[in-house]
């Protein structure tokens, strides 16, 4: 496996391109530009090789003829400077400290938090470098995990550290850090059977409690919402090296099917890298919108806004395939949605008992 | 109205003073004791603002409000003027006396017209609180002042006075006052702020009054200044006769009786405006009077002849009697750029747009419309623009929505101008705030506590028609700071973003910085320019400085034009780059050609104005490459801008001829057709690309 990581060096090249296109364009008499990809669902294709969704060939020019994008440049050289001073000392920062850091920046400070995780977006498409090359780190905290399984995380002491997030954790599990790349996590051993994501803390903490990855054999992990970047990091990094199957057990509405999208294709956003974030083998488990249906369960009515959400999905390419347009289509003629923690409607050890059992077993994984 | 103040005064033969105060309190505007205290300020103000205008001073007005005790609502109201005051023998009719007014007969425009006013106020405090009120008065003529204590005693139903005396009236700087009225009434009455209170009175009163300065100090002793913001006093009102079209039965009737005319013909000439010596005939041959009858003798269906005559209801060989229209120039229009300062004097904002209307006549009534609109920062953008009516240059600030001014505004569509309006209709939302102001020598309300006016078909389209032309003004401006916030950023790109990109840049990789010059040109692609107009404390004068730039590829020649107020008696100074006048309030430069990236800056300045007399300066070219920040030159236009004026100082002519005897009817057509007064109003008309 390779690592998404760059080279110090190669990161300021590639930084360096960006600014010379600036440069040259006013050399040569015309306004500066940043040329990048087209970063909407219009531009994603399914790449054949990777098996994940990428950005496609179109791409935008955003030239200084207009102050908003005139900007966006002198933003984008301040924080490639800013970069370019982290990487030599040593130092990192959160997006939210740039962005607080960018007041000193005069003309090129941010108006909105943003506006800044934007342009640290941009820069890696354009550079095709990660945000961990930039030395720049997201606010939100990774997931929680816990089960059989063995992995060594780098201290700050820089001291290799051996934890098995079913021995050495307390209830809340292992915190996965933001940054797993190798460097910083290694994946020594485990006995597990399969990896279950799943979306909210109260259905982790049940299946913690009612002893569920004891007696499944499985590794449990808490997404908390739409996962970050070293959730999903680290979901592909166990689903390859370890050569696990995931499952993704969420709500039942258009914001779940949307997070189980990032997680086994990539995120619109995050398409340049999806190839390091996708875990294309990942399988949706529930709620599924017959689930709703078949098991009776408490619903509530879609919201317009949920309507709008499934239709939009319903021309994503990354739900193409036939049983999504089924399930869409099925969820938008019910008009409901429903919880995971709605299956409590049958007891509290429904979910471990029967649910997840049935469920399993239609995978041949229980 | 007239009906109403006889009415009045045989009540006050037969009724207690208590019982008529009872019974009128509504239309005497002493209903509750928040209006109470408002009506007793506005009679106080308004006499004191007629006074100085007909003794030609210049009003300085302080009120004073002293809350006496708040448990029992007694309040103290203190009113000072430097008008011409009044002499000792009249203060106890003036005070003491209904209906003793000066102007009760006479038909203009003022703002007391009953001769109730002053009077009702003495009465409201004897009755009320059973004191009298101190009346302090100076004239010019006296060394000290006339003081003396007036009441009613309200069984009697007569005027009671104490304390007469004489005193000096020294004022807080020892100096010894020339002329004036004080005033010091003690009633019962609720002091409140707001939509309606004396504070909002006060200060629409001073935006119509822009001549006055108006001081007062509120119950908590804090005190508010309106200054005065111009020495011009209004226009000297003249008295005219009433026009057989806007005359009532009892009216003639009691002009009929009084007259000491030998023959009708006499009559009718002398006391009514519009009717020269055909038109008495004709309309007697149409009444069917002789025209040597004496008016005294005139019997019951006379008069309704007469007046059916004078409406064209009985007609001359199947024609209306024909008569002239009654002179407008009794009207006194607070005229554009003083509403402007009034306006932009108490809500201190950004854009002030002003229009007033030629005079007119309905139903024998000369009148006139004017309308102002402020916008801008300051005012809540979410609620209904505040609405000021006047009528007379007397604020009315009761029952908004029955009014017929309301209804001129809510008539329009200002969507298209700009302001939000549900629909279409209704009040309009926005920072804004817009005046009417309705100038008559016969206002009419909707009900005697004049508050409201009258529906009026002929007068609500004249407001409309008023409001609209504001409305496009107000449209225009929003556009062009649409176009100069467009520029402004183009300023900002070329000037401040880009040079900062190209340091940046060349710092990161460490190489020398390139030239701008080819990327800004490329940006730009245009020719821009940047006009500033700011007042100079120092020098008192307003500076203008206009620069063109050029951000294109070729090299570039223009002529540049200018608006200015030259109308409004300014005078260009300093203006080095010479050029010349090409109309009135509009100058012309021929410039020298701009090489690409080249920038010329010239400067001048205004003298005779005062600050706020001329804020933004329109700039117009002649070339083949558009310029923005600037307008295309209508030449058509300005063809006709210079035919006009050529025309209007024609007319001038014969109307100076003519004054003495000017036909009433011509009068008023001439004054419809004089275009608009003011540089700033004929030039928004320019600018062919709108
Ligand atoms: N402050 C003043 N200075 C000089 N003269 C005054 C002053 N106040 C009143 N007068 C004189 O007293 C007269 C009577 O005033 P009053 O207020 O009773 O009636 P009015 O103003 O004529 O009509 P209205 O009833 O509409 O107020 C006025 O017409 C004016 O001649
Ligand atoms: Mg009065």
């Amino acid at each position: 496996m390779m690592s998404a990581m760059h080279t110090s060096e190669e990161t300021k090249t590639a930084l360096h391109a960006v600014v010379e296109e600036m440069y040259d364009k006013i050399v040569k008499g015309e306004p500066p530009t940043m040329t990048l990809p087209v970063r909407t669902k219009n531009n994603i294709g399914f790449d054949d090789k990777l098996g994940v969704y990428k950005y496609g060939k179109k791409r935008s020019i955003r030239d200084a003829t207009s102050l908003g994008s005139a900007k966006q440049l002198l933003r984008a050289l301040h924080v490639v400077e800013f970069i370019e001073e982290m990487i030599d000392a040593g130092k990192s920062s959160t997006l939210r400290e740039m962005y607080y850091i960018s007041e000193a920046w005069g003309l090129g400070k941010f108006s909105s938090q943003n506006e800044s995780n934007n342009l640290a977006e941009d820069l890696e498409v354009v550079t095709k470098c990660m945000r961990e090359d930039f030395k720049l780190r997201p606010e939100e905290d990774g997931a929680r995990m816990i089960g059989n399984l063995t992995l060594r995380e780098r201290n700050r002491r820089g001291e290799w550290m051996r934890i098995n997030a079913r021995d050495d954790v307390g209830d809340s599990g292992y915190g996965v850090p933001y940054n797993v790349e190798e460097e910083k996590i290694e994946l020594l051993e485990h006995d597990i059977n399969f990896i279950m994501a799943i979306e909210t803390g109260g259905m982790f903490d049940r299946l913690i409690e009612n002893g569920f990855d004891e007696a499944y054999k499985c590794g449990l992990l808490h997404l908390k919402g739409q996962p970050a970047r070293s959730t999903r990091r680290i979901l592909k990094r166990m689903s390859e090296e370890w050569d696990l199957p995931v499952v993704v057990f969420l709500d039942g509405d258009p914001w779940s099917f949307r997070i189980f999208a990032s997680i086994a294709y990539g995120a619109i956003k995050t398409a340049h890298i999806s190839e390091y974030l996708a875990t294309p083998s990942a399988t949706y488990l529930g709620i599924t919108a017959d689930d709703i249906e078949a098991y009776d369960l408490p619903s509530d009515d879609l919201s317009s806004r949920d309507e709008d959400a499934l239709k939009a999905e319903l021309s994503d390419p990354r739900f193409a395939d036939p049983w999504w347009q089924e399930q869409i289509n099925m969820m938008l003629e019910l008009g409901k949605k429903a919880e995971q923690q709605s299956l409590a409607k049958y007891g509290l050890d429904f979910v471990t008992d029967t649910y997840l059992p049935e469920k399993l077993a239609d995978l041949g994984l229980a | 109205m007239a009906g109403t103040a006889e009415r009045m005064a045989s009540n006050q033969k037969q009724v207690a003073i208590s019982e008529f105060f009872e019974k009128n309190k509504h239309f005497l505007g002493f209903d509750s004791l928040p209006r109470s205290l408002i009506t007793a300020v506005k009679e106080a103000v308004d006499n004191s603002l007629d006074a100085c205008e007909e003794a030609r001073i210049l009003p300085e007005i302080k009120i004073q409000i002293t809350k006496l005790d708040s448990n029992k609502d007694i309040i103290e109201l203190k009113s000072e003027d430097n008008g011409p005051g009044i002499p000792k023998k009249s203060i106890e009719k003036v005070f003491g006396q209904l209906l003793f007014g000066s102007r009760f007969h006479a038909i203009r425009q003022s703002r007391g017209q009953q001769g109730i006013g002053i009077t009702g106020v003495v009465m409201y405090c004897q009755l009320t609180t059973g004191r009298k009120t101190h009346v302090r008065s100076k004239i010019a003529t006296e060394t000290s002042a006339a003081i003396v204590d007036i009441g009613l005693d309200t069984r009697k139903n007569k005027a009671t006075k104490s304390g007469e005396g004489r005193e000096l009236w020294e004022l807080p700087d020892g100096t010894l006052k020339e002329h004036g009225l004080e005033i010091t009434a003690r009633m019962k009455a609720k002091y409140q702020r707001g939509r309606q209170s004396v504070y909002q009175y006060l200060r629409m009163t001073s935006i119509v009054n822009p001549h006055a300065d108006i001081t007062f100090v509120d119950p908590d002793g804090e005190s508010h200044h309106w200054p005065r913001v111009t020495e011009r006093l209004p226009r000297k009102v003249e008295s005219i006769k009433p026009h057989p079209h806007g005359i009532h039965l009892g009216t003639l009737q009691r002009m009929c009786t009084e007259s000491t005319d030998s023959r009708m013909t006499v009559f009718l000439r002398n006391n009514f405006s519009g009717v020269s010596s055909r038109a008495a005939k004709e309309l007697l041959a149409a009444a069917e009077i002789e025209e040597k009858a004496k008016p005294k003798l005139l019997k019951a269906d006379h008069y309704r002849a007469l007046l059916e005559a004078f409406q064209g209801e009985r007609m001359l060989n199947d024609k209306p009697v024909k008569l002239l229209n009654p002179p407008t120039n009794c009207l006194s229009p607070i005229e554009e750029l003083l509403i402007k300062k009034g306006l932009s004097k108490t809500i201190d904002s950004r854009y002030v747009t002003t229009m007033t209307r030629a005079p007119t006549v309905t139903q024998g009534n000369p009148y006139q419309v004017e309308v102002g609109l402020i916008f801008g920062d300051g005012m809540a953008a979410d609620k209904p623009v505040e609405v000021l009516r006047f009528a007379n240059r007397v604020p009315l600030m009761y029952q908004q929505g029955g009014c017929l001014l309301t209804k001129a505004i809510e008539s329009v569509d200002w969507r298209q101008y700009g302001l939000d309006q549900a629909g279409g209709r209704g009040v309009p939302k926005g920072p804004a705030a817009i005046l009417v102001h309705l100038a008559s020598t016969n206002v009419q309300f909707t009900s005697e506590a004049k508050e409201a006016l009258a529906d009026n078909a002929e007068v609500i389209d004249e407001v409309r028609k008023a409001l609209l032309e504001m409305g496009r003004g107000l449209r225009k401006h929003l556009e062009k700071k649409k176009k100069m916030a467009k520029t402004q950023e183009k300023f900002e790109l070329v000037n401040d973003i880009i040079p900062a990109i190209a340091a940046k840049a060349a710092s990161i990789l460490d190489r020398p910085v390139p030239n701008l010059s080819g990327s800004i040109t490329r940006i730009m692609g245009a020719v821009i320019a940047e006009p500033t107009t700011a007042w100079n404390k120092e020098t008192k004068q307003t500076d203008v400085s206009i620069t063109l730039f050029n951000y294109t590829t070729r090299a570039r020649s223009y002529t540049l034009l200018a608006s200015w107020p030259e109308r409004d008696g300014a005078t260009m100074v300093n203006n080095e780059q010479g050029g010349r006048k090409e109309a009135t309030g509009v100058w012309a430069w021929k410039l020298d050609t701009l090489e690409p990236g080249q920038t010329i800056t010239f400067t001048y300045s205004l003298t005779g104005l005062e600050r706020g007399d001329w804020t933004d300066t329109d700039i117009f070219y002649r070339g083949s490459q558009e310029v923005i920040g600037a307008s295309k030159m209508d030449e058509k236009l300005l063809e006709e801008i210079r035919r006009q004026e050529a025309a209007t100082t024609g007319e001038d002519e014969v109307s100076q001829d003519e004054e003495v005897e000017a036909a009433p009817e011509a009068v008023s057509e001439n004054n419809a057709e004089v275009p608009a007064k003011t540089g700033q109003q004929t030039l928004m008309g320019f600018g062919g690309d709108e």
